[in-house]
């Protein structure tokens, strides 16, 4: 391995170290880790929402908070959570991974990729904007109408909801695009469809799932927005309006969407644990089936959200088998990692602390989620404590605690230096700690009959025990996240140097070093089996060379079943057009929460030109 | 189209690779490809959402259904822009531009007249129904102009096409933006096929 074909890969591929290069990096692994910062970030500041509506609930008659902040805050925490970080940081990781697993040099269309990021941290500017003005939302991250009309609620805080959502549904999808095009057009010569990472299998159906679910919200959007600032009817029942359109449409994505933050977990999950089961995962195929089954049956479940509105028995029955089947595709999964690690030896890291956590928490989630499944539970149930813990169980549970799990696991591989065992086991002991005594306890607040939503509640219902209990528990699981925190910037000064595969782990991004150098591998890996680095076979044996491709920014268009290299495909340099687009696009949709139409005309004119010229092809002979 | 730089690659990989690889272009075929799905997902969900409101209302498009006589006509002007840019692309896959120029510039004014045709039913529409009327006004308008506005997005793809110098082999941006401006324009007709079927036919026959 030469030194002198490294430096001119490196030449070609690193981003200057200038304000330009940092504002106009195309480089996955540079935003992968943006990602994932800006959306936990994001995690913290909801998080500490959190604690302010425990305090608030802590004892009866709280005085924290007035009624209406507490509507802002729950709504606000909600909201962070569910849209900015649960799949943005998913997001994150696919950006950071994708390529490094399929071994390309970079995602499909980086500069999308750029583009993307920049809109989803603008949105969540836009988001905040409301908040610093004291207009917050107020409607719940499910924000249902009629309440969100003007009428209800006149104050900008719901423009800056639907705006921000609008501006995230463009990045998101933008997003998905970028995964599928990566995963179906850029994997290593020989890596065929049954040899994908099951990481792959989860990111496809999350990103085809949201080609399909996104839409509707952006579409509930404008219509509410239409109704708010311009008159419509769509949800005005006076004038043939249905307030119940909002939740056909919201929900026909909010369910999907669960799938969304969810599925690519799964197979995070997929990933880690064989690894530290010291052998392949069981039952390959069936995961592989399970995930792209739950991505298609999730679009028929949204009206279970919907039970207590009074639907025909009909679709009643219909949603409420549906929701049932879909438990099955997650059992598959679960019994998969249990035979895993039962016929496997498994090596109790930090991360595998974390994965085993999430199985647990997972069946307990799933669990209350199937008894609610059953109508009438579900009417008895409904918009109490006990749906609230349940969204936490399984949001967090499969959402976060894969997510810690993968920091510990492909941490290192972004930054170079191991993360302290010791430390993350003790953050791991008190999140599990912390996250049951509050939610575990939410289950039986929830029968008691405790409403979710409301900002306070007299002595003497029999709550005040319990939601002490809660909040002593919020605060315990905020420790414990605070403890990998600290772990993790401690580490990354003194933690042992990671090495190129610190876990003997078989998929190809452990092959190169870390953090990866700028262009990947030096030689573009071949694949012959599902566990790359676990066979025999060198992947970047390459005698004469003819895998390097130094020719320009470039890496293999392979086909999308048998991953034939059928072409090669060039990759843009840096550049801060996707930016100033993101910019152009970002201007538009917050305009529109105040009804600027000239601006958001500005706007638009800036993204079209923009884009234009971003998209402007150069011609054989022009430049390389 | 045909190789552009040639490239040398192995021959030990192991999975049969071809020794010459052309430079891929199509990536942005795929990309436009579902950039269409999501975009007609959001469609989809309008006319579901339109079905939705429907059977309530006082003064449903039954009672009084739009009238034909501009949207026809735009029909048609679309259908034929359609096959016009078709047949357009194929010349260009044949590097015969100049003729894919004409069918472009063709295909820009089939474009600009079904704006024009769309004011007159605008105006039209709007001196017995506001989107601020009932349910039926504001999906009515709400899908129709989603509609116009992509169908601008499409205009503005096939203009950015036309002053481009040529169509050869792109070597840097993966696209072939006259290939995939046609896609998009395809998209916007097909969805005009549905809004004519279901927003102004259909409430006319059982009228």
């Amino acid at each position: 391995m030469s030194t002198a074909v490294e430096q001119r890969l490196t030449s070609l591929w690193e981003t200057p170290k200038t304000l330009r290069g940092f504002l106009g990096t195309v480089d996955h692994k540079e935003l992968g880790r943006r990602y994932i910062v800006t959306a936990f970030i994001l995690l913290i500041i909801g998080g500490l929402e959190a604690l302010v509506i425990r305090l608030q609930l802590a004892g009866p008659n709280g005085t924290l908070l007035t009624p209406e902040e507490y509507n802002q805050i729950f709504t606000m925490h909600g909201t962070t959570m569910i849209y900015w970080y649960a799949g943005p940081i998913l997001s994150g990781f696919a950006i950071f991974l994708i390529p490094l697993m399929s071994g390309a040099r970079d995602l499909a269309f980086p500069r999308l990729n750029a583009f993307t990021y920049w809109t989803f941290l603008f949105s969540a500017v836009i988001l905040y904007v409301g908040p610093i003005l004291g207009e917050a939302p107020h409607a719940g991250w499910f924000a249902y109408a009629p309440y969100t009309n003007a009428q209800y609620s006149p104050a900008h805080g719901m423009d800056f909801f639907n705006c921000a959502l609008l501006l995230l549904t463009v990045s998101t999808i933008g997003a998905a695009i970028n995964f599928i095009v990566s995963i179906l057009r850029h994997r290593a010569p020989g890596m065929t469809i049954g040899r994908m990472p099951l990481f792959f299998y989860s990111t496809l159906t999350a990103s085809f799932v949201v080609l399909f679910s996104l839409p509707s919200l952006t579409a509930a959007n404008l219509m509410i927005e239409l109704d708010r600032r311009w008159g419509f009817r769509f949800f005005d029942v006076a004038h043939g309006g249905k307030a119940l359109l909002w939740q056909q449409v919201f929900w026909f994505f909010g369910h999907p969407w669960v799938y969304i933050i969810f599925l690519p977990a799964t197979g995070m999950v997929s990933m880690m644990l064989p690894v530290f089961s010291r052998r392949p995962i069981v039952g390959y195929t069936w995961v592989a089936a399970a995930t792209v089954l739950t991505g298609l049956t999730g679009f028929g479940v949204w009206a279970h959200h919907m039970f207590a509105t009074g639907m025909g028995q009909m679709s009643m029955s219909f949603f409420g088998a549906a929701s049932m089947t879909i438990s099955i595709f997650t059992i598959i999964q679960v019994f998969a990692w249990v035979a895993t690690m039962w016929r496997g030896r498994p090596v109790m890291t930090t991360a595998m602390y974390f994965v085993v956590a999430f199985l647990a928490l997972l069946i307990i989630g799933g669990l209350d989620g199937v008894v609610t499944a059953v109508i009438p539970v579900d009417w008895q149930l409904n918009d109490t404590y006990w749906v609230v813990s349940h969204i936490h169980y399984v949001v967090m549970g499969a959402n976060t605690f894969p997510v810690f799990a993968a920091i510990y696991y492909w941490g290192p591989k972004m930054t170079g230096r191991l993360m302290n065992e010791k430390l993350g086991k003790w953050s791991f002991w008190v999140i599990i700690l912390g996250f049951n005594l509050a939610f575990m306890t939410m289950h039986a607040v929830g029968i008691e009959g405790m409403p979710r939503r409301i900002y306070t509640y007299p002595e003497g219902m029999g709550w005040s025990g319990m939601n002490l209990a809660i909040t002593i528990g919020a605060f315990i699981l905020a420790a414990g996240i605070l403890l990998t925190i600290i772990n993790f910037f401690w580490s990354l000064k003194h933690g042992a140097p990671a090495g190129k595969n610190p876990w003997n782990a078989d998929s190809l991004e452990w092959s190169t070093d870390s953090p990866p150098p700028p262009y990947g591998s030096v030689h573009l890996p071949t694949v012959t089996s599902r566990h790359p680095l676990w066979d025999e076979h060198d992947e970047e044996e390459d005698p004469d060379g003819s895998r390097i491709l130094d020719q320009g920014r470039l890496t293999f268009s392979t086909t999308w079943l048998d991953a034939v290299p059928f072409a090669v495909a060039r990759m843009p340099d840096t550049t801060i057009k996707p930016l100033f687009a993101a910019l152009g696009v970002a201007l538009a949709f917050g305009a529109l929460a105040y009804q600027l139409l000239w601006v958001l005309l500005g706007g638009a004119v800036v993204t079209i030109v923009v884009t234009a010229i971003w998209l402007w092809p150069t011609w054989q002979g022009k430049d390389v | 189209m045909s190789a552009t730089a040639m490239l040398q690659t192995g021959r030990d990989c192991p999975h049969a690779a071809p020794t010459v690889l052309e430079l891929d272009e199509r990536r942005g075929t795929f990309g436009m490809a579902l950039l269409i799905t999501a975009e007609s997902m959001l469609f989809v969900v309008l006319f579901a959402a339109y079905y939705y409101l429907g059977p309530q209302t006082d003064r449903w498009a039954i009672e009084e259904p739009p009238r034909l006589h501009y949207v026809i006509p735009m029909l048609v002007i679309l259908v034929v822009s359609s096959l016009v840019i078709y047949w357009g692309d194929e010349k260009v896959k044949k590097e015969a531009f100049g003729a894919g120029k004409l069918a472009l510039i063709v295909t820009i004014l089939l474009g600009c007249a079904f704006l024009a045709l769309s004011y007159f039913d605008y105006t039209e529409h709007l001196r017995t129904l506001l989107p601020q009327s009932d349910s039926y006004g504001s999906i009515f308008y709400t899908i129709v102009s989603l509609h116009v506005a992509h169908l601008t997005a499409g205009l503005l793809m096939l203009l950015w096409t036309l002053f481009q110098p040529r169509w050869g082999p792109a070597q840097f941006t993966p696209h072939k933006p006259y290939h995939n401006a046609a896609m998009y324009w395809h998209f916007v007709d097909t969805v005009w096929v549905f809004v004519v079927a279901i927003l102004y036919v259909y409430p006319n026959i059982v009228h």
